[in-house]
């Protein structure tokens, strides 16, 4: 697929010739190259799994501190340690060791969102959208954020929660944004 | 050019002519009756012994070097920066990090999804993407975690161990904003979402200011296609900014007005600071350089004539300036910068240098064109914590002894 036909390249001469005439006029639909195809919304759900930091992009379903406990003991103690410390034979460092501290992160999403994509890490994606958010209610009652043995987070609760360092990032102005312009909506 | 033909073949000129003319000078009938012709070798490999994709020599062996922890799933490994010769880092040379190992994705099933803030979402292939217009650009690719190891006191052991977390190449793709452009970016737009397709599904908030300048998505790599551990079929390149945002395995970009605050970017990539605060959003991997030769591991062979060659480079522009000092700090010279002098790409520097034997420290430090200058690591400690060791481009220092023997020091 990677070698490039005569065919192909002369079609790219003809695209590229009708481009740069028509630049000089306004822009206009005919100018585009029109490669690709169109997605549609059920196809991009498929895909669009990442959370923003207001929760949109948050599944149904809830879980609570229990749900998360076993399944963190099933699935994830092995490599981060009963007690958050982490198994450095298992390469998972501890969870309050400074940088990784789950209670030094902005927001709740960024938990959701990262054990969602990536963890366990030799299965990942295998997670349920329960499991998940037992998970998130259990790591954050066990590093003290919240203090609910009864804690159940779903979309609407796992948003809402303010997280205490949240005001202690700052913005690096070489990033042209600055705190206000990445206050939620 | 001397005239070989006026040269009498007599001793005293064949000694006058030197390396350069003798030859030459051998092929003369009177001269080739006194001396004894070394053997020829005789034939060397057959085409047919030779392979279709060309093998370096069993007698070059500078290798990577693997840095694994647990699993081995989240890794990586470092360039041999002391055996590099020139800009250019050979791709099978070229430092990685993963988070979920190397995938092996076949590229005619590989897809890039774009959606969000854009006016029309679409999926291109592969085949798709090498229709739009192309180019090439030269840019060093760092990771921000380069030289973490050497945060609280030098532990490298050569610079390989210190510094072999940037390297670079050529990058052939299309540039982001043509696609962008293609889709219509809606005015709200502010931010992207990179996504790879490893099992991390590696992501990354990037500013959409950067999308639109010197972004590309590439899939080629020093005029090939991408190595799998370079993100083969499909990889972000964010010329400058930190190696985690130039995603690998690109398969989807989401559009949107606010930045995501992703678990990378807001823990392991932020840096914090003495007065526990959090600088996050630092893309920008900030002007460094480094002496590659003579470095910690090697040892001078005895007073003399050395050149000492090293790399610059500027996530934030061109490299404007070198300066060495061969008295711990205490005199600096301009070092030769040596062309093609690019912007946010490695630049080779050199200078001559005589070693008078004397027991020294040697080091380098670079400025680029907005003017920064590389600091040294009391300077850095006023900006980043304890802990902040990500984004370390201090000075760094190679200790000369008396005995030639070179090491990693701090002052
Ligand atoms: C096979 C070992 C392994 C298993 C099992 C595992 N993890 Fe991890 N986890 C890791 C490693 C290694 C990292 C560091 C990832 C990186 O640096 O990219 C990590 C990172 C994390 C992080 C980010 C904070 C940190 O400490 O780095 C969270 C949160 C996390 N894992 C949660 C989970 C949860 C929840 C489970 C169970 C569902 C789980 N992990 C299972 C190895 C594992």
């Amino acid at each position: 697929m990677f070698a490039r036909n005569t065919k192909i390249v002369i079609t790219l001469a003809a695209v590229a010739a009708s481009i740069s005439l028509s630049a000089i006029y306004k822009a206009t639909a005919a100018e585009k190259y029109g490669f690709g195809r169109s997605l549609g919304e059920a196809e991009i759900a498929r895909y669009d799994s990442d959370i923003h930091t207001n929760g949109k992009g948050l599944p149904s379903g809830s879980g609570n501190v229990e749900l998360g406990r076993e399944t963190f003991e099933l699935q994830c103690a092995l490599c981060h340690g009963e007690n958050l410390e982490g198994v450095p034979q298992m390469g998972a460092r501890s969870m309050h060791e400074g940088r990784r501290d789950i209670e030094k992160l902005p927001y709740a999403s960024s938990l959701f969102d990262f054990i969602r994509r990536s963890m366990p890490l030799t299965d990942p994606g295998s997670l349920s959208s329960e499991e998940t958010y037992g998970l998130v209610a259990y790591l954050l009652n066990e590093t003290g954020v919240t203090d609910n043995p009864n804690l159940t987070l779903d979309a609407k609760s796992l948003a809402d929660i303010k997280m205490p360092n949240r005001s202690n990032f700052i913005i690096d102005p070489a990033s042209r944004f600055t705190a206000e312009d990445l206050e939620d909506k | 050019m001397k005239n070989i033909a006026k040269l009498k073949p007599n001793r005293r000129n064949f000694i006058k002519a030197g390396m350069a003319t003798s030859a030459a000078l051998l092929s003369s009938t009177s001269l080739a009756q006194e001396t004894i012709l070394e053997p020829s070798r005789g034939p060397g490999r057959t085409i047919m012994e030779m392979g279709y994709y060309g093998d370096r020599s069993e007698y070059a062996t500078e290798a990577r070097l693997k840095g694994n922890r647990g699993t081995g799933l989240v890794g990586g490994s470092l360039t041999p920066l002391q055996n590099m010769q020139g800009m250019i880092t050979p791709s099978g040379l070229h430092f990685e990090v993963h988070h979920s190992g190397v995938p092996d994705i076949d590229p005619s099933e590989h897809k890039l999804i774009v959606h969000g803030l854009v006016g029309d979402e679409k999926v291109f292939t592969m085949e798709d993407l090498m229709r739009f217009p192309a180019k090439s650009h030269f840019h060093f690719l760092e990771c921000a975690g380069n030289g973490m190891g050497e945060w609280m006191s030098p532990r490298g052991q050569n610079v390989q161990q210190t510094h072999g977390l940037t390297s670079c190449s050529q990058w052939t793709g299309v540039p982001l904003k043509i696609i962008l452009n293609e889709l219509g970016v809606r005015g709200d737009a502010k931010w992207i979402l990179a996504e790879g397709d490893d099992g991390a599904r590696m992501a990354r908030s990037i500013p959409m200011w950067k999308a639109m300048d010197d972004a590309i998505l590439a899939y080629a790599q020093n005029g090939e296609f991408l190595r799998p551990e370079q993100g083969f079929p499909l990889r972000l390149l964010v010329p400058g900014f930190e190696g985690n945002m130039n995603v690998k395995w690109l398969h989807r970009i989401e559009v949107s007005d606010t930045p995501w605050w992703t678990h990378h970017e807001v823990t392991e990539y932020a840096d914090p600071r003495p007065d526990d605060k959090i600088r996050a959003f630092s893309f920008i991997m900030e002007g460094r350089s480094v002496i590659t030769s003579p470095s910690a591991g090697m040892k001078l062979n005895g007073p003399g004539f050395y050149e000492i060659s090293g790399l610059a480079w500027s996530g934030a522009g061109t490299v404007k300036q070198v300066q060495i000092s061969t008295d711990k700090g205490d005199s600096w010279t301009d070092a030769q910068l040596e062309a093609p002098v690019l912007p946010k790409c490695h630049t080779r520097f050199r200078m001559p240098w005589t070693w008078n034997g004397q027991e020294t420290t040697i080091m380098s430090r670079s400025t680029d064109d907005t003017g920064y200058t590389q600091p040294t690591y009391s300077e850095m400690y006023k900006l980043q914590g304890p802990i902040g060791m990500m984004h370390n481009n201090a000075i760094q220092n190679w200790h000369i002894a008396q005995d030639g023997e070179i090491t990693n020091v701090r002052s």
